[in-house]
C-alpha cells in the first residue's frame, strides 16, 4: 500500500507469532504494524493469560518487535518482549481485560456497588480461560483478528466470550453499531458474551479492565457531551479514559474512547440498546497487578508496573437481563495522541443549508421584487382641474 | 324532584296545541338553575359541555405519556409505536368532510354526540384490551376505533356551543373548551406515569397486564364523558322543549367541487397547517424519551416538560387569540409563530440548553398559530365554501400527521434524535416558506389577509352599504 502522509494513510500489515517455530497451543501473539511517512504504531494482542493489547509508538520506521520465545512462555522474564530499537520508543500503553464479574441483581438496579455481596458470584478470571486460534479468525485484508474462550465451565457449553481487534489505515466507522469514528492511530476492541449461561435468575454483567501506562497512568475518565447521535441513537456522551503528561491534562498521550452503551442482539435495534456506566479509575492495589494475570505486560513492562482499573456495568435499572437474549457486546477505541471528534454527517449539514436558506432566498428575492415594483410603476396622479 | 313537576308541565303543554304559544318560555316560573334561556342553567350547560371533549383529549395521548413502558412492555420498535398516532388520524382523512352532514342530516347533534362519545369509549377499551391480551395488532384497531369518534366529537362540542352561546359569549367558549381540551392531555402526561407505577406495585411487576390494566383506568374518563355526552343530550331535548327551538345543527355545508374553486393563497395556508402541526404532535409523543436521554430527566420530569406546551396553552390561547382579534395583521402574527417554533426546535436540537426555555416557546407559538392562522381561512374564502375548505383543511392535517408519525418512527429508529430534529426544523421551514410567499402575493395582490382590525372593520362596513 502506498504511504501517503497527507491523507494520513498508514500501511498495516499483520503478523502473527513473529519469530516462533512452533508454538504450544493455546498462545498466540498478533503484531499489527502500522507504517507512517516517519514513525511507527506497533499494536501487540496477546491471549496468554489474560487478553492484554499493547501499543507502542515508535519514531521510526525500522522498528520491529523482538521476542525470546523460550523466555517468554515462561511468563518469569522482563525483556523477553521488545520493540527494538528500545530508545525510538516514544510511548506505549496496554489494556488488560482481567475479570468478568457477574452478579444476581434481585433488586434491579444494575449498579454493583448498592449489591450485597453475596449477591456477586464467582467471577470469570480470564488468564484462565482456553482461546480459540487466532490463525483461524485472522483476516489479513480487514485487518481484523477474534479470539474466543471460555473456562470449560458449564456456562460456557454452548456460548463464548469473545474480542475482536481491528486495526485501520485511515479515518472511517463501522457499519454497526456504535460506529465509533476511528483513524489510523486507534484500534478498535469489541468484546461480545454469547450464548454464555447464566448462573442468576437475574444475572447481569460488568468487567473489569486494568490499563498500564509507560510514563504515564491512564487516571481519569473525561464525559463529553456530544449534540450529535446520529450513529449511536440516543446517545449523548463520549466517555474516554486518557492519560496526560504530568501538569498537562490538555494533552493526551493515550486513551481508550468509548460510547456509554452496550447492545443486546448481534444485529441491534434501537431498542437492543442498553446503557452502561464505568466506576474508577483507581490505581490497581498490590496483590491485583496484572503483570500477574498478563503475560504480555510482564515481558514488556517487569514484574511491577503500576496500573489503574475501571469496571464496564452493563445495563440500568429496568433494563432487561441478560438471560433475555443471552448476547452482550459493547465497543471500545483503544489508541496513541488525541482521541479523535465525532463530526455532523454531510446529510445534517446539507438538510439545514436548504431548509434555513431558500427561505431567506425567497424573502429576498420577494423584497428586491417589491421594491422594484415600486420604483417601476408610478404613483397616481392627483386629478388636474380642466381648464 | 323539581324535574318531575316540570316533566309533567312539559307533557301538559304537549298535549295541548293551543296552549303552546302561552307555555312558551317560563310559563311557570321555573327556577333560575333549570330554567335554559337562564344564564345559571347554560353555565351547567356549559360545564358539561366542557368536559365532553375530556376524555378524548386524556387519552389521545396515553401513548406518549406512557412511551417507555409502551414499548418495553408490548416489545417495540418506536417505528410501530408511532403507528399508535398513525391509526388515529387516518379515520379522520374522511371523517372531517362527514362529520358535518352526519350531524346535520342523518343523526341529529344529541344522537350523534351520544354515538362519537360511545366510540370513543370502546376504542379505549379495545385499546387497552389488546394491552391485556399482548395483542397489538388489537391496539391498533382500538386507536382506529377511537379515532372515529374523537375528532367528530369535537364537530359535536363545537356545535353544541354555537347553539347555547351564539354571540358574544361565543369566542369565550370556545376558549374554555381548547382550555379543557389542554387541561385533558396536561393531566395525561403528569398523571398516567404515577399510575402505572402504583399498578406495578398492584400487580407485582411490569409488562403487558399492568400497561392494560393502566389504559382501562384511562378509560374511566371516556365514560365519564359518555356521561355528559347523555346528559347534555337529555337538557338539550329538554330546552328544545321548554324553548321550542330547532336542534342545532353545524351549518356545514360540503362539496367537494369547491375544491378546484380555492384561490392560491389558501392552499398556501393549507401547506403551512401541515407543515407546521407534524413538527408539534409527533414530536410531543416522542419527547419523553428525549429528554430523557438528552438532557438526563428522569421520566417523571420528561412528562412534565412534554406537558408545558398544553400547560401553556390553555391560558395562552384565548389570551392570544383576543390580541390577534384587536390588532389583526393575521400574516405577521403566524409568522412570528413559525418562527419562533423554529427556533425552539434548533435549540432543542443543536444545544443542551435547559429545555424548559425551548418547551415554553413552543406552548406559546403553537397557541399564537392557532389564534391567527385558522381565521384566515375565512377571510379568503367565501362564505359558501366555508365548510369544505375547514373540513379539507382538517383532512389534510390529519393525512399529514398519519404519514409523519409513522416517519418519525423509522427515523427515530435508523438515525437518532439529531437527525429527527433537523427532519422536524426542515417541516417548519417548508411552513415559513410557505409563509413568506403568502405575505408577498397578499402583498402583492393588495389582499386583505394582512390587514389591521381596524382596517378589516371598515372593510366590513363598506362591504355592507345597505345595512343601515
Amino acid at each position: 500500500m502506498e504511504l501517503l502522509q497527507q491523507n494520513k494513510m498508514f500501511a498495516v500489515s499483520l503478523e502473527l507469532n513473529p519469530g516462533a517455530n512452533s508454538l504450544p497451543p493455546g498462545v498466540d501473539l498478533l503484531h499489527v504494524r502500522a507504517q507512517g511517512v516517519n514513525d511507527t504504531l506497533h499494536f501487540l494482542l496477546c491471549s496468554q493469560g489474560a487478553p492484554t493489547l499493547l501499543l507502542v509508538h515508535t519514531n521510526s520506521t525500522v522498528s520491529k518487535v523482538q521476542v525470546d520465545w523460550p523466555a517468554f512462555l515462561t511468563r518469569n522474564a522482563t525483556g523477553s518482549l521488545k520493540v527494538e530499537p528500545e530508545s525510538s520508543i516514544v510511548h506505549s500503553s496496554a489494556m488488560v481485560f482481567t475479570r468478568l464479574w457477574e452478579y444476581d441483581d434481585v433488586n434491579d438496579t444494575a449498579d454493583p456497588d448498592s449489591v450485597p455481596r453475596s449477591s456477586f458470584l464467582p467471577p470469570y478470571e480470564l488468564q484462565n480461560f482456553t482461546w480459540s486460534d487466532m490463525n483461524r479468525t485472522l483476516d489479513p485484508a480487514a485487518h481484523t483478528a477474534t479470539l474466543c474462550g471460555g473456562d470449560g465451565s458449564s456456562s460456557f457449553i454452548n456460548g463464548s466470550f469473545c474480542l475482536q481487534l481491528s486495526a485501520f489505515e485511515s479515518e472511517g466507522r463501522d457499519r454497526g453499531w456504535p460506529s465509533l469514528l476511528h483513524n489510523a492511530n486507534s484500534s478498535q476492541m469489541k468484546v461480545w458474551l454469547s450464548g454464555v449461561s447464566p448462573r442468576a435468575n437475574q444475572s447481569r454483567f460488568s468487567l473489569e479492565l486494568q490499563a498500564v501506562g509507560g510514563a504515564s497512568l491512564m487516571d481519569r475518565v473525561d464525559v463529553v457531551r456530544s449534540i450529535d447521535d446520529e450513529y449511536t441513537p440516543s446517545i449523548f456522551k463520549v466517555s474516554q479514559w486518557v492519560s496526560s503528561p504530568p501538569n498537562q491534562t490538555s494533552t493526551v498521550l493515550s486513551y481508550a474512547q468509548w460510547k456509554p452503551v452496550a447492545y443486546r442482539q448481534p444485529v441491534p435495534v434501537f431498542e437492543d440498546s442498553t446503557p452502561c456506566h464505568h466506576s474508577g479509575p483507581v490505581p490497581v492495589p498490590q496483590r491485583e497487578r496484572p503483570a500477574a494475570a498478563s503475560g504480555l505486560v510482564r515481558a514488556f513492562y517487569g514484574p511491577e508496573p503500576p496500573a489503574a482499573g475501571i469496571n464496564m456495568t452493563f445495563s440500568i435499572a429496568g433494563d432487561p437481563y441478560y438471560s433475555v437474549t443471552k448476547f452482550l457486546s459493547w465497543t471500545m477505541l483503544v489508541g496513541l495522541g488525541t482521541p479523535p471528534v465525532d463530526s455532523f454527517s454531510p446529510l445534517v449539514l446539507s438538510i439545514m443549508a436548504v431548509a434555513l436558506g431558500t427561505p431567506m432566498i425567497i424573502l429576498l428575492l420577494g423584497g428586491v421584487y417589491v421594491c422594484v415594483r415600486k420604483t417601476v410603476t408610478p404613483l397616481p396622479q392627483v386629478y388636474e382641474p380642466i381648464n | 324532584m323539581a324535574d318531575i313537576e316540570e316533566r309533567q308541565s312539559l307533557l301538559g303543554s304537549e298535549e295541548d296545541d293551543d296552549d303552546i304559544q302561552r307555555d312558551r318560555g317560563p310559563g311557570r316560573p321555573l327556577s333560575a338553575i333549570s330554567d335554559p334561556s337562564h344564564l345559571l342553567h347554560r353555565i351547567i350547560v356549559l360545564i358539561f359541555m366542557c368536559f365532553l371533549g375530556f376524555g378524548s383529549y386524556f387519552c389521545y395521548d396515553n401513548p406518549a405519556s406512557l412511551q417507555t413502558e409502551v414499548i418495553l412492555d408490548m416489545r417495540l420498535t418506536t417505528a410501530s409505536f408511532m403507528q399508535l398516532y398513525a391509526w388515529y388520524s387516518w379515520p379522520n382523512v374522511v371523517l372531517c368532510f362527514l362529520g358535518g352532514f352526519l350531524i346535520d342530516r342523518v343523526f341529529g347533534i344529541r344522537l350523534g354526540t351520544i354515538i362519537f362519545s360511545v366510540f370513543v369509549c370502546i376504542g379505549q377499551v379495545i385499546f387497552a384490551s389488546g394491552a391485556l391480551l399482548n395483542r397489538f395488532w388489537l391496539m391498533e384497531i382500538g386507536r382506529f376505533v377511537f379515532g372515529i369518534g374523537g375528532e367528530s366529537l369535537a364537530v359535536a362540542q363545537n356545535t353544541y356551543a354555537v347553539n347555547w352561546f351564539k354571540g358574544k359569549e361565543l369566542n369565550l367558549v370556545f376558549g374554555l373548551q381548547l382550555s379543557m381540551a389542554r387541561l385533558g392531555s396536561t393531566v395525561n402526561m403528569n398523571i398516567m406515569g404515577w399510575v402505572y407505577s402504583r399498578i406495578t406495585d398492584l400487580v407485582g411487576h411490569t409488562g403487558y397486564t399492568t400497561l392494560g390494566v393502566s389504559l382501562m383506568i384511562a378509560g374511566i374518563t371516556c365514560l365519564f364523558s359518555l356521561i355528559c355526552a347523555l346528559v347534555l343530550g337529555f337538557l338539550d331535548k329538554r330546552a328544545e322543549k321548554i324553548l321550542n327551538k330547532e336542534q342545532g345543527k353545524t351549518g356545514e355545508v360540503i362539496k367537494l367541487t369547491d375544491v378546484k374553486d380555492f384561490p392560491f393563497p389558501l392552499w398556501l395556508i393549507f401547506i403551512i397547517c401541515v407543515g407546521y402541526y407534524v413538527a408539534i404532535f409527533p414530536f410531543i409523543g416522542l419527547g419523553q424519551v428525549f429528554f430523557i436521554e438528552k438532557f438526563n430527566f428522569s421520566p417523571a420530569e420528561a412528562r412534565a416538560i412534554n406537558s408545558v406546551v398544553y400547560i401553556i396553552s390553555a391560558p395562552a390561547s384565548p389570551l392570544l387569540g383576543f390580541m390577534v382579534d384587536k390588532t389583526g395583521k393575521n400574516i405577521v402574527w403566524v409568522l412570528c409563530a413559525v418562527v419562533t417554533t423554529l427556533i425552539a426546535h434548533m435549540m432543542l436540537a443543536f444545544t443542551f440548553w435547559n429545555p424548559w426555555i425551548a418547551m415554553s416557546l413552543l406552548g406559546v407559538s403553537y397557541s399564537l398559530l392557532a389564534c391567527a392562522l385558522w381565521p384566515m381561512v375565512a377571510f379568503v374564502v367565501p362564505e359558501h365554501q366555508l365548510g369544505t375548505a375547514y373540513g379539507f383543511m382538517q383532512s389534510i392535517q390529519n393525512l399529514g400527521l398519519a404519514l409523519i408519525s409513522m416517519a418519525a418512527g423509522s427515523i427515530l429508529d435508523t438515525r437518532g434524535y439529531l437527525f429527527l430534529e433537523v427532519f422536524f426544523c426542515a417541516c417548519v421551514c417548508l411552513a415559513l416558506i410557505a409563509v413568506v410567499m403568502l405575505y408577498l402575493v397578499d402583498y402583492v395582490r393588495a389582499g386583505d389577509l394582512n390587514l389591521s382590525a381596524s382596517a378589516r372593520v371598515k372593510l366590513q362596513k363598506e362591504a355592507t352599504p345597505d345595512s343601515e
